[in-house]
């Protein structure tokens, strides 16, 4: 019953007229940068940091978890109608989405996303309101030791999930790692790697430094590409409604993919990307004719699309609840939160506890308004896609620019994120993945902090990590984690995964 | 085979490029914290956690650049449309760059101006007419939002 309760509450700060707007807001630039190519949820949250600190932190939060689960609603549409995914989630959605569209199913396909988005929306959403009070009541009974554990585990499973080489997705932690380091150090005063420049004795922000990377970054890639040609499978959409024969076969669909998108999204380095390609597998497997995936099976629509938005959802619990971001978006909103002053972690529930329920209320709400959004609106977002990149790249630009100048008022900053987009450009040539950066620049000063601190608390002696029992849980599965990479078996099956 | 060219083919391999990159990093990073203090495992010092990453990094780095050189063929190396990409790279950062440098002393307009006139030489394609027109929508639109919206305080003229 102290859920309904809480629920309630959350109810009473989401439905309030400004917190409705927010959310819709934020599903409405989610969407459109989800059927944008070339802008991903990553670059538009940082760009829009600097927003949320004139508005309500509830309001702010809102709005941009409204635009991370608005991106896999909106991500759909250009995988269908274009074959072109919006976002790196939907890549999976093209196959047989993009399929049943040339069959002149885009209607049905479109409907089934939308819907099989909604219903893991939901879910998720009810169990982040769910699982997130015990989580955080762990959390509390956390110390040093734990927590520095915990973050371990949590760098460690973000890169055995992430795609390609293990060892340069480890070096691209440490290098955020570094990252985070710089500045001054709060435990004596000293600075770091600031290499005598004024503006960098605060550290780097993590707006600038997302800005830069996933922003100025995906610019550069994306303008060294030819342009791609956008022709749309379907010129008008008629029929929206899916047959029953779709809904017969999509509804057990939905219900794994949103199984699965749930437990991977928990997990640090899951998220919607790694969900959407593990649910196809699944349905592939799964299936008694497998021979039609590729040729627009309804199941490769609702699995997948089920999945990421699930993954989306419930990567926020261990975000809200311990304070450790799983994923990059993720690291943003730990960013969003320390804007205004507020400690991430499992006190914020008790401490804010209608900014917290007010949030996941809003989730609900917003996934409700994703689905009028996205349906009975589709033709607007069809419109939208016959912008050009030429066009679209310098709005973003600009936004960049004035996102980074406006996060720290210093023009420094500017200049930094011109640098850290060269950096991502060519971390992208060189295929390191630049998500587990930035999580790492997060995380390290925490951990950094959490290190001293349990060295304090045992005198100097590293034993402290294995002696206390939940810290010693947390190294094993990080160190399991290890092997289970190293053997050649797993390796192969997680290279299939992530081709398929 | 001449032994040079042997040589560049293996440099541009990705791997090798990006170990490279990681050592360079490392390196950078232990010769900025020679000076910082240690400490010990107890009472650590501003270089204790730095340090530790570096060495690290350096590492990573020695492997990834190890893998790349022992790769068979050259399937991974950079192609030549990697290297064409300078037109890009060079007016979208300079762009950027200009903007950040005026945007506190010529105002938004004239910066807004000057990254957009910029920014619009990295792709090809795009007419002087559209640029213009994109310019005006653009310089409307910010203003729109963070100044009348946001009222943030941002110079929208130059300062005499």
């Amino acid at each position: 019953m102290e859920l309904l309760h809480n629920l309630a509450v959350g109810f009473g700060v989401a439905l309030t007229p400004a917190n409705l707007f927010f959310a819709l807001a934020g599903a409405l630039i989610g969407t459109l940068i989800g059927v944008l190519p070339g802008i991903g949820p990553i670059a538009t949250i940082a760009m829009l940091l600097p927003l949320t600190f004139h508005l309500e932190p509830t309001s702010g939060l809102i709005m941009l978890a409204g635009i991370f689960y608005g991106a896999q609603y909106g991500g759909s549409t250009t995988a269908i109608l274009v074959n072109l995914p919006g976002e790196t989630s939907s890549v999976v959605t093209c196959i047989d989405g993009h399929q049943m569209a040339r069959q002149g199913r885009a209607g049905a396909a479109l409907a089934v996303a939308a819907l099989a988005s909604f219903f893991a929306g939901c879910v998720s959403t009810t169990l982040i309101a769910t699982f997130a009070p015990p989580l955080a009541k762990v959390g509390q009974s956390f110390g040093a030791p734990e927590y520095f554990s915990l973050m371990l585990l949590g760098l460690i499973a973000a890169v055995v999930l992430a795609h390609g080489s293990v060892i340069k997705a480890i070096a691209m932690i440490v290098l955020g790692l570094l990252l985070g380091l710089v500045g001054t150090d709060g435990n004596t005063g000293g600075t770091r790697f600031t290499l005598g420049i004024t503006e960098l004795t605060d550290g780097i922000d993590i707006a600038t430094l997302a800005i830069g990377i996933f922003g100025i970054g995906e610019i550069i890639t994306n303008l060294t590409r030819p342009q791609e040609t956008r022709a749309l499978a379907a010129k008008k959409i008629t029929r929206l409604w899916p047959t029953h024969d779709d809904f017969r076969r999509a509804s057990p669909a939905v219900l794994r993919g949103t199984a699965l998108g749930s437990i991977l999204g928990v997990l640090p380095g899951g998220g919607a990307t790694l969900s959407a390609f593990a649910a196809y597998a699944l349905e592939k497997r799964w299936s008694r004719n497998p021979a039609q995936f590729g040729h627009g099976a309804v199941e490769g629509v609702a699995g997948p699309e089920s999945a990421n938005n699930a993954g989306a959802q419930t990567s926020f619990i261990p975000m809200l609840t311990l304070g450790i971001p799983g994923n990059a978006v993720m690291a943003l909103m730990i960013g969003a939160l320390t804007i205004h002053g507020i400690q991430p972690g499992p006190q914020i529930m008790s401490e804010r506890p209608l900014m917290f329920w007010g949030m996941i209320a809003s989730m609900w709400i917003g996934n409700l308004m994703l689905v009028v959004i996205n349906l009975p609106l589709i033709g607007i977002w069809v419109q939208l896609l016959k912008v050009p990149y030429r066009f679209l790249y310098l709005a973003i630009l600009l936004f960049c620019g004035i996102g980074v100048y406006t996060v720290s008022n210093s023009a420094a900053a500017v200049l930094l994120a011109a640098f850290f987009g060269v950096l991502g450009y060519v971390f992208t040539r060189l295929e390191c993945e630049p998500a587990p950066m930035i999580l790492g620049f997060v995380l390290g000063p925490l951990m950094e902090e959490n290190l001293r601190r349990a060295m304090r608390i045992s005198g100097g002696d590293p034993a402290i990590f294995v002696e206390r029992p939940i810290s010693l849980g947390l190294l094993i599965a990080s160190l399991a984690l290890c092997l289970l990479v190293a053997l050649p078996a797993i390796r192969s099956k997680r290279e299939e995964a992530f081709q398929e | 085979m001449n032994s040079p060219h042997r040589f560049w083919r293996m440099l541009a391999r990705k791997d090798v490029l990006a170990g490279l990159l990681f050592i360079g990093v490392a390196v950078f990073g232990l010769w900025l914290s020679r000076d910082y203090p240690i400490g010990t495992a107890l009472r650590m010092g501003t270089g204790y956690v730095p340090r530790l990453l570096c060495w690290l990094l350096f590492g990573l780095g020695v492997v990834v650049l190890v893998q790349g050189l022992r790769e068979a063929q050259d399937s991974r190396a950079l192609s030549s449309a990697d290297v064409s990409a300078w037109r890009p790279l060079v007016f979208v950062t300079a762009s950027l760059v200009i903007f950040g440098l005026s945007i506190e002393r010529l105002g938004l307009v004239i910066s807004i101006l000057l990254l957009i006139g910029v920014g619009a030489v990295a792709a090809r394609g795009l007419r002087p007419f559209e640029t213009l027109a994109a310019a005006l929508v653009l310089i409307l639109l910010s203003w729109g939002i963070f100044i009348l919206g946001l009222g943030l305080t941002i110079p929208v003229w130059p300062e005499w």
